[in-house]
């Protein structure tokens, strides 16, 4: 293998890492800078009689690349979804995306003309700026949590931290073994029902108001507080078992908030997509009702 | 440190055991393959522990986040001995006598392997959001479908079900489900005198993808006048023909709510105004590139030639100025007197006594003698008889009113009895006649004093001629027509209603002015005083059609709308 061989894998692979946001060195900002730039000019060009909206020249070419953008963005969901193309295309589809999707902005309110009302179009107008929002949200998370994520795994996965959860619940069995009952119980509900993930308010919020875990380390305090008179043997096990348990607590929290940061970069997808679907709709019968009454 | 590493598998009920040796300063542990001792257990960070000999003894320490337990305690670092029990996770390692030559000696042993345990917990937990009730695919149908249904399918519906009206009817424009979907389309509010047939789409937009023509406007403004003559001179059949091909809706523009919709730009109008003196010069129209800058000197229309009578059209900057010719006499300096009449007990004069408003306030109601001058200027014509007033407006009948009077009243009272006293006195010798002998026979009276009272009335400087011209061509008693006009700038339209917080004397320089013959009509910068361009910040904002007209109704209707009927959807409709 030659030094170029090297250089040339080098840069692939910095390539292949490069964020969305800068990808070829902002090469889709610079365009969606430049088609903002000609929109504003459009608009301030052409002064139609009556004032500008989008019924004009102007307006219907501000409109027409607004709808093109807005079906080519919506293709992006279809396009992601195809993984026998290369990826470093997907990069440069995602880096388009989000741009141009910004751009949208000033595009589709100049084509507007500040002409807003009750209507399909405002609404369609309004879907767009929603599924822009939720989209920067999206870019928001993924500029965010991606670091936190590392920051919280320390180099184990999800699955290993899971895999070490599991240990320390089979320990927990064992360790509880010559413990009284009351004590005993306290130890098999936390084992027994283990649980990281859940409904969507748990996975977003990180907060676990059932978790057995919490409720045995309070248990247990309860249970050295009202214990009159206690077998030395049992103090080391319940010492013992209280250290298993704020282990595990301190790892179900490392893995309940991996499962939080994943949840918040894929929570807006949820809002996006949707609205994206209403948003072509909208779109479509704008179009159509703009022509349909001409 | 040379060290025997023993790992011991379970397969059933049997022990595997499998031994190596190591030499090496520094043990590592952990489940990367690059550890002198790999635990392959995804419990295990990559590197868990170290392993070195130490000044007292074989030393462990912590290298990772898994914690390390001596004997089950938790510790970062100790010393530990023969017999020790060390965990790292799920792995036992314990201390053996090391054989002959050897520094240490340990086996490792995975005393708790994944398992059931990790399967029980993930069956408990749903991670990811996928795992929840939440799905993009259901939704985003149920959006997509929803809103073509809403917006697109029923808004189609509501309007094919409102096709069949083509004449505006009262009807709600938010009444019925059928209207919140047509106002679903709506893109602005319609002008005010649209807005209540705005629940009926297809009164304008009739056809389908078609934009709205000319026909569904003339179906109600069928009278909408033209904006130049259909015969007017050489050159304007092209802007004729241009005019008639223009639509309706290229310059009134619709859905823009309580903003007029007609298109208020100068620049629509002066594109064609800015030529036409060259392209229709027969036309006699000055070219007007904007206001105030741009736009002509006004030119007043005036009696040119009062017998004719001949109108002309005059710009008010021309010198010598402008004069019209109404054949009246009359001066308003000698009316606005400040200090008015006194000896006739007349307070002084202001314009509104004879300066009538319409009842819109824009103009003024035509002067008349009745209304105007009467009160003050009485055509008295008998010194004896002041209550009696000849008659005004008719100078071919005055002579038989006043025959007549005179002949009523002799059949009424008789020959008064002083003429017929005079008739048969004497007069004294020495004294010279004092008057004409009236006569006694009442025929002669009557022609006699007839005479006398048109004498009066038509004669220079006291009767008619006091304020009109005589007109020798049609005879001794007869007076010139007036030609009074109403309007001197017919072509543009002047609210006096709007203009009410001036005073009169702000734009008519009325109280200097003794002619009749003064055009006291205010020229452009008059205007241009207070109102200013369309982009004008810090003066009335004053569009061409803020005094002009477009449609002007004199000139007969802008477009034919015999083929009107054709176009209306009604017939397509009844043919489904």
């Amino acid at each position: 293998m030659s030094i170029s061989d090297h250089a040339g894998a080098a840069a692939a692979r910095t390539d292949r890492h490069e964020s969305f946001l800068v990808y070829k060195r902002f090469r889709f900002l610079k365009i969606a800078v430049a088609a903002i730039a000609v929109s504003l000019a459009l608009y301030i060009v052409d002064a139609p009689y009556g004032g500008r909206y989008g019924g004009t020249w102007a307006g219907y070419v501000l409109g027409t690349v607004a709808a093109l953008i807005i079906l080519w963005l919506t293709w992006f969901g279809y396009r992601k979804r195809s993984y026998l193309k290369p990826e470093a295309k997907l990069v440069a589809w995602l880096s388009a995306h989000v741009y141009l999707g910004l751009a949208l902005i000033v595009i589709a309110t100049l084509h507007t003309g500040f002409h807003f009302g009750r209507n399909v179009h405002t609404v369609a107008y309004v879907l767009m700026c929603l599924v822009i929002a939720t989209g920067m949200f999206g870019v928001y998370t993924y500029g965010r949590y991606p670091q936190r994520m590392t920051e919280n795994r320390r180099g184990l996965t999800l699955r290993g931290m899971l895999g070490r959860i599991a240990s320390l619940d089979d320990e927990l069995r064992s360790a509880a073994l010559g413990v009284d009952d009351a004590t005993a119980a306290l130890v098999e509900r936390s084992v027994a029902t283990t649980q990281v993930g859940g409904s969507l308010w748990e996975q977003l919020s990180g907060q676990y108001p059932g978790c057995r875990t919490a409720a045995a380390l309070a248990g247990l305090d309860w249970l050295d507080r009202v214990s009159v008179s206690v077998s030395p043997e049992q103090v080391r096990a319940t010492r013992q078992l209280r250290m298993l348990l704020e282990e595990k607590a301190l790892l179900l929290a490392r893995a309940r908030r991996d499962v939080t940061y994943k949840a918040m970069m894929e929570v807006w997808l949820y809002i996006h997509v949707p609205l994206s679907f209403a948003l072509v709709a909208a779109l479509l019968a704008h179009v159509i009702a703009v022509f349909y009454l001409w | 440190m040379q060290a025997e590493i023993t790992f011991l598998t379970q397969r059933g009920t049997a022990a595997i055991r499998r031994s190596g040796r190591v030499t090496t300063e520094r043990l590592r542990f952990g489940r990367g393959t690059n550890n002198e001792v790999p635990l392959p257990d995804i419990r295990v960070p990559l590197s868990a522990a170290v392993l070195y000999q130490g000044q007292d003894g074989l030393f462990i320490e912590k290298s990772g986040d898994l914690p390390l337990r001596i004997n089950g305690q938790p510790t970062q670092g100790a010393l530990v001995r023969i017999g020790d029990e060390i965990g790292i996770g799920p792995y036992r390692i314990l201390l053996h006598e090391p054989p002959a030559g050897l520094d240490v000696a340990f086996s490792v042993e995975l005393a708790r392997p994944i398992g059931d345990s990790l399967q029980r917990i993930v069956e408990h937990s749903s991670i990811g959001l996928e795992a929840t009730h939440l799905s993009k695919r259901r939704p985003s149908w149920v959006l997509f479908l929803v809103l073509i249904a809403a917006a697109l399918v029923a808004p189609i519906l509501a309007y094919e079900e409102s096709g069949r009206v083509t004449a505006p009817t009262a009807v709600s424009a938010a009444g019925g489900t059928g209207g919140a979907f047509r106002a679903a389309w709506n893109p602005g509010q319609l002008s005010n005198a649209h807005r209540y047939f705005a629940n009926q789409c297809a009164t304008c937009h009739r056809v389908p993808f078609t934009a709205v023509r000319d026909s569904a406007c003339l179906g109600c403004h069928k009278g909408i006048g033209a904006h130049v003559p259909a015969t007017q001179a050489a050159g304007t059949a092209a802007l004729h023909a241009d005019l008639q091909n223009r639509r309706c809706a290229d310059c009134h523009i619709e859905h823009r709510g309580l903003d007029s919709l007609v298109l208020r730009e100068g620049a629509l109008c002066v594109k064609c105004h800015r030529s036409l003196a060259q392209k229709t010069p027969a036309a006699g129209i000055l070219d007007v590139t904007a206001f105030p800058d741009g736009h002509p000197q006004f030119r007043a229309t005036v009696v040119a030639d009062p017998s004719g009578p001949t109108l002309a059209k005059v710009t008010l900057d021309r010198m010598p100025k402008p004069a019209d010719h109404p054949d009246l006499v009359f001066s308003h300096k000698a009316h606005l007197r400040r200090r008015g009449f006194p000896a006739l007990g007349i307070k002084p004069m202001v314009c509104s006594q004879c300066h009538v408003a319409e009842p819109s306030g824009q103009g003024f109601l035509p002067i008349t003698f009745k209304g105007q001058c009467q009160s003050c200027h009485k055509l008295r014509f008998d010194i004896d008889l002041p209550w009696k007033q000849g008659p005004h407006g008719d100078d071919r009948a005055v002579a038989g009113a006043v025959e007549g009077f005179y002949a009523a009243q002799v059949v009424e009272h008789g020959v008064p009895a002083a003429a017929v006293r005079q008739e048969i006195e004497r007069r004294l010798p020495g004294n010279a006649s004092t008057s004409t002998p009236m006569p006694a026979a009442p025929r002669a009276w009557v022609a006699q004093k007839t005479e006398a009272a048109l004498a009066v009335i038509f004669k220079s400087k006291e009767g008619c001629f006091y304020c009109h011209l005589a007109d020798p061509r049609r005879g001794r008693f007869r007076v010139a027509p007036v030609r009074m006009l109403i309007r001197f700038l017919p072509m543009a339209r002047f609210d006096h209603a709007s203009h009410r917080a001036l005073d009169c004397e702000d734009c008519h320089a009325a109280r200097q002015s003794q002619s009749s013959a003064n055009l006291l009509i205010p020229g452009i910068k008059r205007c241009t005083t207070c109102h200013g361009a369309e982009s004008a910040a810090f003066k009335a904002e004053t569009t061409c059609v803020s005094c002009h007209v477009f449609h002007r109704h004199e000139l007969g209707p802008m477009r034919e709308t015999a083929g009107v009927s054709k176009m209306t959807r009604a017939p397509e409709k009844a043919k489904r």
